[in-house]
């Protein structure tokens, strides 16, 4: 599940960074490419804003090699998006068809295969995974010399077991609740653990105007290829 | 060169603000923040050898790309090729001129 939708901050005449050009493709394609290198992938799922939906499906068209990715507005929140997907997803989880779902946000577009490996494989194991950086650099301006504890910086993709994360899903919708993240929900509504896996420092958020740059220089440095798979590098 | 605009967050305004993104060719080589004017840009003497490094890779992928937009559309490809051919020269030398103004 790829979210893409955005915050949605206005409408208007204003491209959607996930749409931006980045070495060749729109941002949001390089992630679904790395992912599909890995077989267990079975369907690609991508949230979106209604209004991007016609250069999306263009990129998709161009960019994206079969089978089709399937493509669902999103809701009005990052938890509404991320519902909207798994009620789409809904049959084939309790069908057993989908053991597990990984959730990506479209703005890192350097997760590249050895991440999306690893967070399925611990979560095929474990139940739940998200992969972190540890900043153990950090100091606190409170006059401690270091955080107390370690501290960590979350990426995605983020994998979970797929029965319990619709179950979740469905338990908040019932109680109108609205996660800020989806560990959120899961810590909430599910008897899952979630472990963390090593993330990849290359795996930026496109935020700044800065971070397409070095976006575009650490595909150029990788030769335009992030399917190595194995511990993320 | 082409222009693009989206919503990115800017460290001088320190809020999302609407950014002029200008390309040359597939590569970024300035932004711009509409409301505080905050430009970056890739410094001149990279532009050269990260375009042609670039370069590159479009020739040596373009093969696989066009076989790709073959099978998905054969009769639009085949109508497609020769404006496409037609323009290639003139469009490299616009990125090529492009970067010796930068």
């Amino acid at each position: 599940m790829v979210l893409a939708a955005g915050e949605g901050r206005r409408a208007g005449n204003h491209t959607n960074k996930v749409l931006l050009p980045l070495a060749g493709r729109r941002v949001f394609t390089w992630s679904i490419r790395w992912a599909r290198e890995l077989p267990e992938v079975c369907r690609t799922v991508l949230v979106i804003r209604e209004e991007d939906r016609d250069v999306v499906e263009a990129a998709l068209t161009r960019e994206v090699e079969p089978p089709a990715v399937e493509v669902v507005p999103g809701g009005t929140s990052r938890h509404g998006s991320e519902w909207k997907a798994l009620q789409l997803l809904a049959p084939a989880i309790e069908a057993g068809a989908i053991d597990v779902v990984v959730i990506h946000d479209a703005a890192r577009p350097l997760a590249g295969t050895a991440v999306w490996e690893s967070v399925i494989e611990a979560a095929v194991s474990l139940g739940g995974a998200i992969p972190a950086e540890v900043h153990g650099h950090l100091t606190s301006l409170d006059g401690d010399p270091s955080p107390r504890d370690r501290v960590v910086a979350v990426q995605t993709p983020q994998a979970f077991a797929a029965q319990p994360l619709l179950e979740a899903y469905r338990r908040a919708d019932r109680d109108g609740f609205v996660g800020t993240d989806t560990a959120s929900c899961i810590e909430r509504y599910a008897d899952i653990t979630v472990h963390w896996v090593p993330g990849d420092a290359r795996n930026i958020k496109i935020t700044f105007p800065d971070d397409l740059f070095i976006a575009e220089r650490l595909l150029a440095k990788a030769r335009w290829d992030l399917t190595a798979r194995g511990r993320p590098q | 060169m082409s222009v693009e605009t989206a919503e990115l967050h800017c460290e001088t305004c320190d809020a999302v603000t609407d950014h002029e993104l200008h390309y040359t060719g597939r590569l970024l080589e300035s932004t711009r923040c509409t409301v505080c004017g905050t430009h970056l840009d890739v410094p001149p003497r990279d532009m050269l050898p990260t375009y042609l490094a670039d370069l590159e890779q479009r020739i040596v992928s373009k093969p696989r790309r066009m076989l790709r937009r073959a099978g998905q559309d054969p009769m639009g490809f085949l109508r497609s090729v020769p404006g496409a051919v037609v323009r290639q020269p003139a469009k490299l030398l616009g990125e090529l001129r492009s970067i010796f103004r930068h």
